[in-house]
């Protein structure tokens, strides 16, 4: 399966009369893109905003960050089995809207909903704190359920993002990546003398507003199954979770997943990427360790010599990726876990809630539990009133002067547990 | 705060949903709940039957109270 990237890379965003991209500048028509969103009787209102790096500008709470991306050859579209029909993709040519996202925000959903400050202390932890950001600021129906409300703004999202993707049909790519994943023998064959390594992604899907789609389906009724790795950069994963901030894995995560990307650059050169084992976090003991034995099953069947291992969130999903390490470890695979810490503010507590003997390779992406100060902005999108309720925040947290502290979990991705920011852990 | 009563000499069960975290923060007597979103009962089966796996699951964790143990012990089945 092979996919081409076409990237168009935008430096700024503007109102404007027509929704277009011209000389790497992204202008947005609000109003047709307002109209857009509402159609959705869910929501009451709807109104845009817009956010530039460096701006005092603070966005709260924030439900999922998207990139615009239009599929120009071969099958399907972006999202799959969401924004259109169920048809396989991950090949022919897609296009990328790089350097702007779209992010929901509005009325808190639940209490896992985070910050993106555009400049200041904060934004140095933030990777959408660099980005142009379309914001989509919304208004649920009164009365709406919460689940509902959720699936609300989650549509939303990806109903933004796909309006502004036209703007990307006939530009020209500033820059074009090509990846390709052969079926698995031919793979294997190709790099005969490289090491077979893979890719085991844990979706987030506890369910109460923890889940995660791939081609529309609910992860949480999955098991765990094989995916080309070119399938999620068309969107073939959509994030609908509300899972603590620093470590949600946003849509626009899954689209530019880092382990994924990264195993690309060093596929046919150190390694041989073979592929992506897609397993789920649920609720239930039996279905742990179901899934636990069946991804290990998987891994030994496409003969994969190391595997990269993620989880989306911490707590219970700590067991799911304690027991996939330590059954794909005794299958034969070797295992390097990447994760985040929350040790506590002074570090001294475990840091996962639960381990085994064979996690003995990780990498940290850093401890969430840090407090950081919030300086007061001039802007606020969407609204501060939840600060001390978000996970990070506490009672008494928010000053009179607009500013707050909280630790760093409340930061959308700061300590992203797949590795896509810059936070890291050493041990000396 | 389950290792903390036991040291503290009092026996103690932890009626846990994810059995591989209490036996690896160390609780000595485990008895295995239903699901993280219903512990102690099952809202699909009905408030009856929820009912009764609740007093079900919190007798045998009583009676896992009377038992000693010398090593962690996952009390699966009724004693």
């Amino acid at each position: 399966m092979k996919l081409e990237l076409g990237k168009i890379h935008i430096h700024d965003v503007q109102f404007g009369e027509q929704t277009k991209i011209e000389k790497g500048v992204l202008y947005v028509n609000a109003k047709e893109l307002e109209a857009e969103v509402l159609k959705d009787d869910r929501l009451a209102g709807c109104h845009i905003e817009l956010a530039r790096p460096g701006e005092s500008v603070r966005i709260t709470p924030v439900k999922d960050v998207i990139e615009p991306r239009l599929k120009v050859e071969g099958p399907g579209c972006v999202f799959p089995g969401i924004m259109g029909k169920v048809t396989e993709v991950g090949k022919g040519v897609t296009y990328c809207m790089d350097g702007a996202c779209v992010v929901t925000v509005g009325k808190i959903v639940g209490f896992q909903e985070g910050v993106i400050d555009m400049s200041g202390v904060a934004a140095d932890y933030c990777p959408f704190s660099k980005t142009q950001n379309v914001c989509v600021v919304m208004e649920p129906k009164e009365g709406l359920e919460t689940h509902v409300y959720e699936a609300a703004g989650r549509m939303a999202g990806l109903t933004a993002a796909t309006y502004l993707a036209k703007a990307l049909k006939g530009m020209t790519p500033d820059e074009t990546e090509t990846f390709e994943t052969k079926p698995l023998l031919e793979q294997i064959a190709q790099y005969p003398d490289l090491p077979r390594i893979g890719y085991i992604h844990m979706l987030q899907s506890q369910g109460l507003l923890h889940d995660t789609y791939y081609y529309g389906v609910d992860a949480k009724q999955i098991v765990p199954t094989i995916m080309y790795p070119t399938e999620i950069f068309d969107g073939a994963i959509v994030s609908g979770n509300c899972v603590a901030p620093c470590d949600k894995v946003t849509t626009y995560h899954h689209e530019h997943n880092p382990v994924i990307e990264d195993l690309f650059k060093k596929h046919g050169k150190t390694l041989n990427f073979i592929g992506v084992v897609l397993t789920n976090e649920n609720v239930f003991l039996m279905d742990k360790e179901r899934h636990s034995d069946m991804v290990a099953k998987l891994c030994e069947y496409m003969g994969m010599e190391g595997a990269l291992l993620t989880e989306e969130g911490y707590g219970n999903p700590d067991t799911d990726l304690m027991m996939n390490c330590r059954k794909v470890t005794q299958h034969g695979t070797k295992v390097v876990i990447i994760t985040d810490e929350f040790p506590g503010r002074d570090g001294k507590s475990y840091s996962l809630a639960d381990l085994t003997p064979e996690a003995n390779t990780m990498i940290s992406c850093g401890n969430g539990n840090i407090v950081l100060h919030f300086p007061a902005m001039d802007k606020i999108i969407g609204t501060q009133e939840s600060i001390e309720m978000q996970i990070g925040g506490w009672v008494g947290c928010k000053h009179e002067d607009g500013s707050f502290d909280a630790e760093i979990q409340i930061i959308i991705a700061s300590t992203i547990a797949n590795g896509f920011n810059h936070l890291c852990a050493r041990q000396y | 705060m389950v290792k903390e009563i036991d040291r503290a000499g009092i026996p103690v069960t932890h009626i846990c949903t994810v059995v591989p975290i209490s036996l690896t923060i160390g609780a000595n007597r485990i008895v295995p709940a239903v699901g993280i979103p219903y512990p102690l009962g099952d809202p699909t089966k009905g408030e009856k039957k929820s009912h009764e796996i609740r007093e079900h699951l919190v007798t045998r964790a009583l009676k896992a109270l009377t038992v000693p143990v010398d090593k962690q012990t996952v009390f699966e089945e009724d004693f």
